[in-house]
Parts: structure tokens; sequence; C-alpha cells
């Protein structure tokens, strides 16, 4: 039998609508609205308990610093979007505080409370800033949208946290954090014990490619600093860039003091090895001068911190790198992972779809795409554990604000170094991490990858405590996009 | 529709030469830029902002082979519903298995570099399969006027 004309061309029609229609519908189920609270998007995961019956909600905002204290260290930082001319002469489209990029470091001795007033003089989109790997209180983190909504131009915010950790942190705007970030709306902030570091020079080695070039403090491919034959030198890496950087010293032996803004336990001397810093990661290497009296600290094979007088060689990075799982020994941990008290799952894919209605091939978080992530709710006072699996073809720098987490195991090998605290951590491709933290600080928290393009393309989840809420939307009025 | 649906596969074959010509634009710009003393590295290919022009070629390839070519890809069944071109349906297909499976090797190579190897040669298969569906759909299909169909 065959069909008449206008039976195939109903047949046709069938056809294409039969491929248009699902097309069309992931199409409009991904569009999200212009404002929404993160407090309801994604997937609410209790970590295997039951929705927690605290109906009481704090307001995130309401989560800060002592107001009865005098600040210890107080400044203001002015953000402007402008042309930025670095020392070498080079310019380029970006962002300053205080007129210049990287903005000023900030340095405050432990237990002090730091004071810092954001001033917008002119950047569009609003401007935060976000106290990379200090554990501040939950209105303090600078995550637009999340803990505050963005600081227009002309207006202000005050951030005020005591600096109760010791050790390399830096700060940066999490507002469209992948543009203002890359265009270098940043700075370095260091807390150091009461008692001192121990060392004689302690410099910073703050890497930051702008333009595509690295720079080393703001000056295009080395710094300098100075120090003398039989002096101990700490060198505080700040990787403020998108992709891991490979760091290894030239000139003297050298130990990894710090990761992450925390002390190792008992790190041996490493000769012939270098140390990866994860994006947004830091690390401290402490070395002695060696009579030479140079040394060479490379940041990935574009840039260095020269220490000393003199020039010494650059290698090539070596191909051993150093493993944080057994570097080290061993130390309490203060708390027991083994007796978890909610336990999630953070498993990264990659598939094909649309993301607020863009077709591409997007980041997925346990198999769903953005908006549809994950809240991990926890209780103050939980024992979490995560497992982090990475199966989406790229590494992914994960970052957990308001809390350190310890690391113990990757790929089912059990840490046996020091305790490996973090708060950036590398994760390859095909690789898992079992990692623990104690909810100890109440908030709504991002989880994301700082790979700050892949958080923008939705791989981001977060944490919430039960009995807090947020007043703050993502969009609306502010326009608030803190990826 | 067949005029339309031949032009839509050449221009689908003319797409995967241009995927070649911008990867071959952007690795040249990346060797001369190597030569130059510039420094690859994983922080230089995760920035969104790649210090030398020609990388503008990775980009292309990327958008035009996620998404403009899927797109053409699909509009060509589409129209294949309707251009009445003996085989056309199957060969709009299988152009848009090759497609869905070179976007899969693309994005493999960045696991293992075996699936780049493939996704250059699946880029053949594109071309091919493109090409022939514009070929064949030079002529009209032989198709009785209803009414006299035999019975």
């Amino acid at each position: 039998m065959r069909l008449s004309r206008r039976a195939k061309t109903l047949v046709a029609v069938a056809a294409a609508v039969a491929v248009i229609a699902p097309v069309a519908w992931f199409w409009q189920a991904s569009l999200v609205p212009d404002a929404y609270s993160v407090a309801d998007m994604g997937r609410h995961d209790h970590g295997g308990h039951a929705p927690g019956g605290d109906a009481s909600t704090v307001p995130v905002d309401e989560l800060t610093a002592p107001d009865d204290r005098e600040a210890d260290v107080r400044l203001t930082l002015t953000a402007a979007q402008e042309r930025v001319t670095l020392a070498s002469g080079r310019d380029f489209d970006g962002y300053t505080l205080n007129g210049s990029s990287p903005g000023p470091e900030i340095r405050a001795v432990q237990g002090q409370l730091v004071e810092v007033v954001l001033e917008n003089a002119s950047v569009p989109d609003g401007v935060t800033l976000h106290w990379h790997g200090v554990d501040v209180p939950g209105a303090m983190d600078g995550a637009a949208g999340v803990t505050q909504d963005a600081v227009g131009v002309g207006e202000s915010f005050t951030y005020r946290f005591v600096a109760d950790q010791a050790g390399t942190f830096w700060y940066h705007s999490h507002q469209v954090s992948h543009e203002q970030v890359l265009g270098g709306l940043l700075g370095p902030l260091v807390i150091t014990p009461a008692a001192g570091t121990g060392a004689d020079v302690d410099a910073l080695a703050l890497a930051h490619l702008y333009g595509g070039r690295r720079t080393v403090n703001g000056r295009d491919g080395e710094d300098r600093v100075a120090a003398e034959a039989g002096d101990t030198v700490r060198v505080r890496v700040v990787n403020t860039d998108f992709g891991v950087m490979p760091v290894w010293v030239d000139g003297a032996p050298f130990r990894l003091a710090a990761v992450d803004g925390t002390d190792l336990h008992g790190p041996p001397e490493i000769e012939g090895k270098g140390v990866e810093v994860a994006a947004g990661g830091r690390g401290d290497l402490v070395f002695v001068m060696p009579e030479s009296g140079a040394v060479r600290v490379n940041l990935s094979a574009s840039a260095a911190l020269l220490v000393g007088e003199g020039s010494v060689e650059a290698s090539a990075p070596p191909d051993d790198v150093l493993d944080l799982l057994h570097y080290g020994s061993p130390a309490p941990l203060g708390f027991d992972p083994a007796s978890a008290d909610r336990e999630f799952a953070f498993g990264i894919g990659r598939r094909p779809g649309f993301l607020d209605g863009k077709p591409g091939f997007w980041w997925t978080v346990n198999g769903a795409m953005a908006p549809e992530v994950p809240m991990f709710t926890v209780a103050y006072g939980d024992v979490v554990r995560m497992r982090i699996t990475n199966d989406s073809g790229e590494a992914h720098p994960m970052h957990l604000h308001g809390h350190h987490a310890v690391v113990l195991a990757r790929d089912g090998v059990a840490a046996t170094g020091s305790p490996w605290w973090v708060d950036s951590l590398e994760v390859r491709d095909g690789e898992t991490f079992e990692i623990a933290f104690v909810a100890d600080n109440p908030g709504i928290w991002m989880d994301h990858c700082h790979n700050l393009p892949h958080a923008a393309e939705g791989l981001v989840a977060h944490l919430n405590y039960e009995g807090v809420g947020t007043p703050f939307l993502i969009g609306g009025p502010h326009g608030n996009h803190p990826e | 529709m067949r005029v339309v649906y031949r032009i839509l596969a050449y221009v689908i074959a003319a797409e995967v030469a241009l995927q070649a010509a911008f990867m071959a634009y952007a690795i040249a710009g990346l060797y001369i830029w190597v030569q130059d003393g510039g420094v690859l590295d994983s922080a230089v290919m995760e920035s969104e902002d790649i210090p030398f022009d020609e990388s503008v070629g990775f980009m292309l390839h990327g958008i035009n082979g996620m998404m403009v070519v899927p797109f053409l890809a699909l509009v060509l069944l589409i129209i294949s519903f309707f251009a009445k071109i003996k085989g056309g349906i199957r060969f709009a297909v299988i152009l848009l298995l090759w497609v869905a499976l070179q976007i899969f090797l693309g994005l493999f190579g960045h696991e293992a570099a075996i699936f780049g190897l493939l996704h250059g040669l699946v880029a053949f298969a594109v071309y091919g399969t493109a090409f022939m569906a514009g070929f064949r759909a030079k002529k009209p299909a032989t198709e009785p006027a209803v009414g006299n169909a035999p019975q």
C-alpha cells in the first residue's frame, strides 16, 4: 500500500515534531528564573538523615563577628574597572583595588579582628570580597546572592572577621568571579602566629596570569626578595589562576611547611621533587639560604621568585611530584571521621544538554546539571564525610567555603602522612577523594570548582546548615552572579 | 526542500573543512608563540585569556563543532523528512550519528590522546557522509505520481 501525498506530509511533520519536541522540552526545562534563592534550588541532600525539624531560620547575614570589638587591622579597599599597567609597562583591561592589581597585601596577627571596607568606584557588575581559605562567619563570606548582595557602583560593604587561623590566604571578588578574578580583582592575605613563624624572611609569591602571561606579585615573570646566606626563608605561594601550578626550587632543598593555610606536621626536606598548588590553593615553602646566596622558586616554567643576590639557572620541572597523601608524619585530627554523622557524594560528570537554554556539554553534580545541583544539609557540630569522584574528563580544583576538610584517602589509598587539610583540592579525572570535616561554622556555603569558568558552567553545589536561610537572590535587582 | 537539503549537506561538509582549518590555524599560532618564548601550562590553557591571537581557532573549533555542526545536522534530518530524497533520511541519520560520535571523541581526547586520533579520522566520515548526502540529492527521487501507483 502506498501513502497518499497528504499522509506522507503528515508522517514527515510527525517525524519532525518527534525530533524537535524533546529538544524544545529540554531547552525550556533548563531555563532558570531571573531571580531565585539558592535555598530553593537543586536537590536537598541530608546525608542519610531525615530533614531537620528546626523551623526557626536565622538569616545568613546575621552570622557576623562580634560588633562590640574594636578592629585591630582596618583598611578600605576601593575597587575599580580600568586599564591596568604592570610594573613592566604592560597594560590590559582589568580591575584594581586601591589602584593596583593585585590589591594590597593584608597582614594580621592570629586573633586580631580584621575590618575591611569595600567600596565600588566603577565596577558596573558590582563586586564582593571572598576571603579564600579563611573560615569567616557566614555573613562575611562575600558570595554574591548567597551571603550578600553585590556591592554596586558608589556603594560599600564592611567585612569583619577574627583572624583565627594562621596561614596564607587570599581575597578575591565573588561576583561574576570568572571574569573579575581573571581581570585581577584579588589580593593576598597573610595571618601570622603571635609568636611569629620563625622565618628570617617571610615572602609572598602570588602568581597570576594577566593577559595570559604569568606574573609574580604583579611583576611580569620574576620578582626578587632579599635574603642572606643562613637565613630561614618562608615563601608563601598563592595560585590565583584556574589551573594547577607546579612549584619547585633550584638552589636549596626545601620543606612544604603548609598547605591551604594549615601547617603540615613534621614535613621532611624535599629535593629534586616538585609540589603542585591547586587553583585557588596555597603552599608555604621553607628553606635555608645556601652559601651561594641565591635560590630560585619556580612557579611553573614561566615565572619565579628569586631569593637573595645573583641568579640560579632554572631547571626543567621535575617529573617527580610530591604526594601529600604520604608526606610528613601523622597527628591527631581533633575529631573522628569514622563516626561521621552525615555522608555525602559529590560526583562530577559531564553530559550534553542545555544550561539556562544554552546548548553544550556541561558539568554535572551527581548526574544533574545546574540548577539541579545538591544542597548538602548539615546540623551544627556534625562530623561530615564527603566522597568526591571525578569522571568528567577534566581536572577540577574543588573549593569548599567556610571550612577546611582533611583528606582521608585517594582512590582507596588511605592518607598516612601529616593531616592534609585543604580548602582547594585538585581532583583529577578518574580520581576519588574521601574527605571529612566538622560542621562548625553555620551558614550557607558554596562548594564549587575553582576553575572559575567551570563554576560558571554549573559546577557548583552548596552546604547549608539547618536553621540558616538566606534573604539574598541569585540575579534579582542587584544582578548577583557569584560564579 | 531537495535543494535546501542539498545545500545544507554541502555546508556541513564545508564545516568539517573549516574545523580542520581552525585547528591548523590555532596550532600554527601556538607554535609561533612558544617559539617566541611563550609557556603553555595548565593555568594558561584554563585561562579564558590565551595570549596569542590565533587561539581564537581553538574557540571557533569548539563552538562550531559542539553547537553549529550538530544544529545543522539536526536541521538536515528534519528537512530530510520533507525532501523526498531516496535514502535522504538514512543519510541524515547516519550523519547525525557521526556528528554525535565526533563530539564525544573530541571531548574524550582530553582524557586519552587516542580519541583525538579517532576524532581526526571520523572527521572524514562526517565529511564523506555529508558530501554523499548532498551529491545523492542532486536528482529527484524517481517516484510514481500519486494515482498512477501500481496496485
